[in-house]
C-alpha cells in the first residue's frame, strides 16, 4: 500500500473524495491539516493528505470505495481526544472525521437503548436523556468533547466504571462499514442474538476492524440516592491503604478517585471548591442505591476512612446528580487535567492498572522512582479500578529531564506488568503502546490478535500499524508525551 | 486410541456421547494444559475434530456435532488458580464446578454473579461457552460483563489468551467477550478471570399473582420506573407458575430485591405500596432460597422435548409471552431483560414444533430478536433451525472463527451457520 505517489493521483483521490461528500466536507491545504496531524498524543505527528467529512453511512462507504481503488489508508478521527495516537494516520492517506455524523436517533427508554451517530460527543447523550430516569453510564473525564464513537473504538472508561462498568458494558450493537466496504450490522437492540459477541470484539478494537456509523447504546437507571465524600489523608500511602481497606469491606463504591497534593492544590487553585489543600491525598467516594441504605454505606466507609487515620471533609447527600455541589465537586476532579498546567509546563501521564491491592505499593514504587531519577510525579486517577495515572513532569527544552521523564514511565509501566496488570486500562495501545504489547502476551496471543484483525481488515488498509507490533522492531519513543488525562 | 478411519461415527458408546446420540472416537481427560495441547494437536494431526466437555449438561444445545472426533473432557482442569478477595477477581480453570466455586467465594462473603441451573455439574467453561444466565442478569449484569480474561487452547494447539486479571484493561482484542457464548467454536477454554461481588446482606422475593393478564404490561412498564431497584423481574404463565412453585396456577410476576438490610426492607415496603390492589407474599432470605432455586433450575427441567428461548425488546415482552398457548408451553420470562424461555409441554410433532416456532420466532424477529431451540429431538433440528433466523453479523462471524480455527476442528457443526 502506498500514499499518493504524485500530484496527479494525488489531485485524482481529491476529486474523486470531493464527488462524495462535496467540497465543503473535505479539508486538504497544507495548514488545515495541522490540526490532524496528531490527537491528544503529541510526540508523533503525521498529517493525512485529506480529511473528509462524510455526513452519512452512504458517504463513509463510497469513501472506503474510493481509498481501496486509490490503494491509500484511511483512519477514522472522532474528537482526537485520544491520548495513545490512536488517530494518527500512519502512512498518510485519508482521515475520515465523524464529527458531522453527530445525531442522536432515537431514545427509548423503556428498552432502555439509544441508537447515536459516532460523532455524537458523549455528554450530548447525558444531556438528552437528562429527566428520563435513564443515563448512559461511561462518563469519561473527556465527555464534554469526545465521541461516543471515540469511546466506542478505545473502549473508555470514566470514574463511575468502578460500579458500572466500562463502554464495552454498554454497547448493544454497532453499525460498522468493514475495510471492504461493506456495512453490517453486528448485534440490536435486544440482548443475547445468537452468534458470536462480535460487538464486544469491536469495542476496543480502536479503528482497526473498520468504521462505526451507528452505535447502539444500553441506558441505566438513576439510581434512588447516593452520597459523595470528600475523605482527607496525609499522605498517598495512607489513601490507597484506605482504598484498598473500602474494597476489602465489601463494599462497591460507585466511585473512589484519589488525588495527591499536587494534584488538589492545583485543583483548588483553579476551580475553588473548597478543597483542603494541606491534604496529603484526598479520595472522593461515593456510593449509590436506594437511598435507605445510604447513611450506613456513608458510615461504613467513614470507619474505613478513620481506621486508616484519614477523616471525610464533606458528605454531600443527594438524590439526583444535577445538585450543585455534586456537579462542582465532579467538576474540579474531571477538569483536574486541565488545571495540571498551572503546575508544569510539559507532562506526561500513563495508563497503568494493578490489582486494587497492589495499589500501596505501586504508589511507594512512584515515589521511589521520582526521588531516584529526580522527575516530579503528580496523580490523581480512578484509585477503586486500580487505574493509575501518574503525571510525569518535565521541561522539554531539557533532553536530559525529557530522558529521566521516559525512564519513569516505563519503569513504572514494567512495575504494573510484574504485578500482574496491565499498561493501559482505558486510553489504548494506538502507536503509543505497541512496543509494550510483547510484554503482557505471548507471540501465540499476539497472532491470534492480528489473525482475528486480519478478518475484518486483511488488507491491512484501515488504520495501519495501530495496537499490534508490526514484525519485530519496536519503536523506542525519544519523547514522552505531553498532554494528560483520566 | 481407537483405530477409527475416515469419516466414520463410533456406533458403540466406548467414549461416550458428544451429544444428538453421537460418539466420541475417543474421549481425552487432561489435567494440565499441556495435556490439553497435546490432545487437541493430536487431533488436528490426524484431521479429526475437537469436542470440548465440561459438566455434559448441555451436550444435545446446538446442532448435532458435524464430524467424527474426540471428547475433550476439561473437568480436570478444576484449580483455583488465583483469588485475591480484595481485588474481588477470581482466576479459575476451567473446568472447576459453579458450586466448587461458589463455595471457594462463601469463605470471603463473595459470590460468582451468574445465575447457573445444575450448578453442582456445570463448569464455569461451559458457563461461559453457552453464555447461561437466570433471573438476577436483570441486576447483576449477563457473563459478558463478568469476564475479565480467558485463556484457551486453538486448533492449533497453542494456549491463546486475552485480557487479563486486572479489573480495567483495553490492552488488546478483547478475547474474553469474543469466547463467551461462542459455544467451544474457537478453542477449547482453560482459565477464566472473573469479577466477583460481595455476598448480599439480605434478599427477597415478591411474588404477585395477576389475575387479569391485561394488567401485566402496565405492571411491567411501572416497574420499570418503580422506585425500587429490583435485581429480577421475572414473569411466569400459568403453566410456569404452576411447575414453580403455586399450585393454583395463574400469571405471576416475581421481583427479587438484594442488598442492604435496610434497602431491602425498604424496597419490600415500597414495592408492596405501588403493587396496591395486587395479592403478592413476600419471601425472605433463607424462606425465599427454594424458590430463587426454582427460578434458577426451570430451564434445566426435564419434561418436554421441546425447550426454546427468545430475546426481544422488553416493551415486548407481555404481548409475546401471552401469545404463547399456556396449554403448550410453560414461559418464564426474564422480563427486564426481553428473555424468554419456553418449556413445549405435553405431546409435539414435527410438524406442529415447526408451526409454532415459525410463528413465534418471526415475532420475536419483529420485535427486535429472535428464537433459538435450546431443546428439540435430534431429526427435527435442521427443520426447526435451532439457532434461529439468521443474522446480519454471521458471515462475519465465520471470518472470526477461520481466522482462530481455519481448518475448523473445533466443535464443528454445532453453532450457528456452520460456524
Ligand atoms: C483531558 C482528557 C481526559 C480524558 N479522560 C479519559 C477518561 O476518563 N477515560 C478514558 O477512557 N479516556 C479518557 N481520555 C482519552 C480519550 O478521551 C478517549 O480515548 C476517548 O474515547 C476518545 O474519543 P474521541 O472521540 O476523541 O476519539 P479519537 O481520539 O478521535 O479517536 C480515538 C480512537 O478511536 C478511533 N475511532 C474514532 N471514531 C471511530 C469510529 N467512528 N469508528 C471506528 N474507530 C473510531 C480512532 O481511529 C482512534 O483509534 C481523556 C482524554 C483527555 C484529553
Amino acid at each position: 500500500m502506498s500514499a499518493p505517489a504524485s500530484p496527479t493521483t494525488a489531485s485524482r483521490l481529491l476529486a474523486d473524495l470531493t464527488a462524495v461528500v462535496g467540497a465543503e466536507n473535505v479539508l486538504h491545504h497544507r495548514d488545515e491539516m495541522l490540526v490532524y496531524e496528531c490527537d491528544g498524543y503529541v510526540i508523533e505527528k503525521q498529517a493525512p493528505d485529506v480529511v473528509v467529512f462524510p455526513t452519512s453511512t452512504e458517504h463513509v462507504v463510497a469513501i472506503v470505495q474510493v481509498c481501496n481503488r486509490h490503494d491509500v489508508p484511511f483512519v477514522p478521527r472522532g474528537a482526537g481526544t485520544s491520548l495513545a495516537g490512536g488517530t494518527l494516520p500512519v502512512g498518510g492517506g485519508v482521515m475520515i472525521c465523524l464529527t458531522r455524523m453527530n445525531r442522536v436517533l432515537e431514545i427509548n427508554t423503556r428498552d432502555r437503548y439509544a441508537i447515536v451517530e459516532p460523532g455524537a460527543v458523549n455528554v450530548w447523550l447525558t444531556r438528552a436523556l437528562a429527566g428520563t430516569g435513564v443515563h448512559y453510564a461511561p462518563d469519561p473525564s473527556s465527555q464534554t468533547a469526545c465521541t461516543i464513537g471515540g469511546n466506542v473504538a478505545t473502549n473508555a472508561g470514566g470514574p463511575h466504571t468502578l460500579k458500572y462498568g466500562v463502554t464495552v458494558n454498554h454497547v448493544r450493537g454497532v453499525e460498522i462499514v468493514l475495510p471492504d466496504a461493506s456495512v453490517v450490522q453486528i448485534g440490536g437492540v435486544a440482548e443475547d442474538d445468537p452468534g458470536y459477541d462480535l460487538t464486544g470484539l469491536v469495542v476496543g478494537s480502536e479503528g482497526t476492524f473498520g468504521i462505526v456509523t451507528k452505535v447502539i447504546v444500553g441506558l441505566t437507571r438513576d439510581p434512588e440516592g447516593g452520597r459523595t465524600l470528600l475523605a482527607v489523608f496525609d499522605g498517598v500511602a495512607s489513601a490507597t491503604e484506605a482504598v484498598s481497606g473500602i474494597i476489602a469491606a465489601g463494599i462497591v463504591p460507585a466511585a473512589l478517585e484519589m488525588l495527591d497534593n499536587i494534584m488538589v492544590r492545583a485543583v483548588e487553585d483553579a476551580f475553588h471548591f473548597g478543597f483542603p489543600v494541606e491534604a496529603g491525598a484526598v479520595l472522593i467516594i461515593e456510593v449509590d442505591g436506594v437511598e435507605a441504605a445510604m447513611d450506613r454505606e456513608a458510615q461504613a466507609i467513614s470507619e474505613v476512612v478513620q481506621a486508616h487515620g484519614g477523616k471525610v471533609d464533606k458528605a454531600i447527600a443527594w438524590r439526583t446528580r444535577k445538585e450543585p455541589e455534586y456537579m462542582a465537586i465532579w467538576k474540579s476532579r474531571k477538569s483536574a487535567f486541565g488545571a495540571i498546567g498551572r503546575v508544569s509546563p510539559t507532562f506526561c501521564t500513563q495508563d497503568g492498572v494493578v490489582p486494587r491491592t497492589a495499589l500501596p505499593h505501586i504508589l511507594r514504587f512512584m515515589e521511589g522512582v521520582s526521588e531516584r531519577l529526580g522527575v516530579r510525579i503528580a496523580n490523581v486517577f480512578h484509585a477503586g479500578d486500580g487505574n493509575i495515572h501518574p503525571i510525569i513532569m518535565f521541561d522539554e527544552r531539557d533532553p536530559d529531564q525529557v530522558q529521566r521523564a521516559l525512564a519513569a514511565s516505563h519503569e513504572i509501566l514494567d512495575e504494573c506488568i510484574r504485578l500482574g496488570g496491565s499498561v493501559t486500562g482505558e486510553h489504548g495501545i494506538g502507536v503509543e503502546k505497541m512496543a509494550m504489547m510483547p510484554k503482557l502476551f505471548t507471540p501465540e496471543d499476539l497472532a491470534a490478535m492480528a489473525a482475528v484483525r486480519d478478518a475484518f481488515n486483511p488488507d491491512g488498509r484501515c488504520s495501519p500499524s495501530k495496537l499490534l507490533p508490526t514484525g519485530g522492531a519496536c519503536i523506542e519513543r525519544a519523547s514522552p508525551g505531553r498532554r494528560a488525562s483520566a | 486410541m481407537n483405530p477409527l478411519h475416515g469419516n466414520d461415527w463410533p456406533d458403540a458408546p466406548g467414549a461416550g456421547p458428544l451429544g444428538d446420540g453421537r460418539f466420541a472416537t475417543e474421549a481425552v481427560h487432561p489435567r494440565t494444559v499441556d495435556e490439553v495441547r497435546e490432545a487437541v494437536t493430536r487431533q488436528a494431526e490426524a484431521g479429526r475434530a475437537v469436542y470440548p466437555q465440561g459438566g455434559r449438561t448441555a451436550l444435545d444445545y446446538g446442532r448435532p456435532p458435524g464430524r467424527p472426533g474426540a471428547a475433550v473432557d476439561v473437568s480436570g482442569l478444576n484449580r483455583v488458580i488465583d483469588y485475591p478477595h480484595a481485588d474481588m477477581t477470581i482466576t479459575v480453570q476451567a473446568g472447576m464446578t459453579v458450586a466448587a466455586l461458589r463455595s471457594v467465594l462463601a469463605e470471603h462473603r463473595q459470590r460468582f454473579l451468574i445465575d447457573v441451573p445444575q450448578a453442582d455439574r456445570a463448569t464455569i467453561g461451559g458457563v461461559y461457552a453457552t453464555n447461561a444466565s437466570g433471573p438476577r442478569r436483570f441486576g447483576l449484569g449477563p457473563p459478558r460483563d463478568q469476564i475479565i480474561g480467558v485463556s484457551f487452547v486453538t486448533s492449533d494447539g497453542n494456549e491463546v489468551k486475552g485480557g487479563g486479571r486486572v479489573v480495567k484493561n483495553v490492552a488488546g482484542y478483547d478475547f474474553p467477550k469474543l469466547l463467551t457464548g461462542s459455544m467451544g467454536t474457537l478453542g477449547v477454554v482453560t482459565q477464566l478471570t472473573l469479577k466477583v461481588r460481595p455476598l448480599p446482606e439480605a434478599s427477597a422475593l415478591v411474588w404477585t399473582r395477576v389475575p387479569n393478564p391485561d394488567r401485566i404490561d402496565p405492571l411491567l412498564a411501572a416497574l420499570d420506573a418503580s422506585s425500587t431497584r429490583p435485581v429480577a423481574i421475572e414473569l411466569l404463565n400459568p403453566a410456569a407458575s404452576w411447575i414453580m412453585a403455586d399450585a393454583a396456577g395463574g400469571w405471576s410476576l416475581v421481583v427479587g430485591l438484594e442488598g442492604a438490610d435496610e434497602s431491602v426492607a425498604w424496597q419490600v415496603d415500597r414495592l408492596g405500596r405501588e403493587l396496591e390492589g395486587f395479592e403478592y407474599q413476600v419471601h425472605r432470605d433463607a424462606e425465599a432460597e427454594p424458590l430463587w432455586s426454582a427460578l434458577i433450575e426451570f430451564q434445566a427441567g426435564e419434561t418436554g422435548a421441546l425447550a426454546c428461548v427468545a430475546n426481544l425488546r422488553p416493551s415486548r415482552v407481555a404481548s409475546f409471552v401471552r401469545s404463547l398457548d399456556p396449554e403448550r408451553w410453560a414461559v418464564q420470562a426474564h422480563a427486564g431483560n426481553g428473555v424468554v424461555r419456553m418449556r413445549g409441554l405435553g405431546d409435539w410433532t414435527e410438524d406442529r414444533a415447526a408451526a409454532a416456532i415459525d410463528a413465534h420466532r418471526a415475532t420475536a424477529v419483529r420485535d427486535g430478536g429472535n428464537l433459538i431451540v435450546a431443546r428439540c429431538p435430534t431429526p427435527w433440528k435442521d427443520r426447526l433451525r435451532v439457532w434461529g433466523e439468521p443474522r446480519a453479523d454471521w458471515a462475519l462471524a465465520r471470518k472470526v472463527k477461520r481466522a482462530l480455527d481455519p481448518r475448523g476442528l473445533m466443535n464443528p457443526g454445532r453453532f450457528v451457520d456452520d460456524l
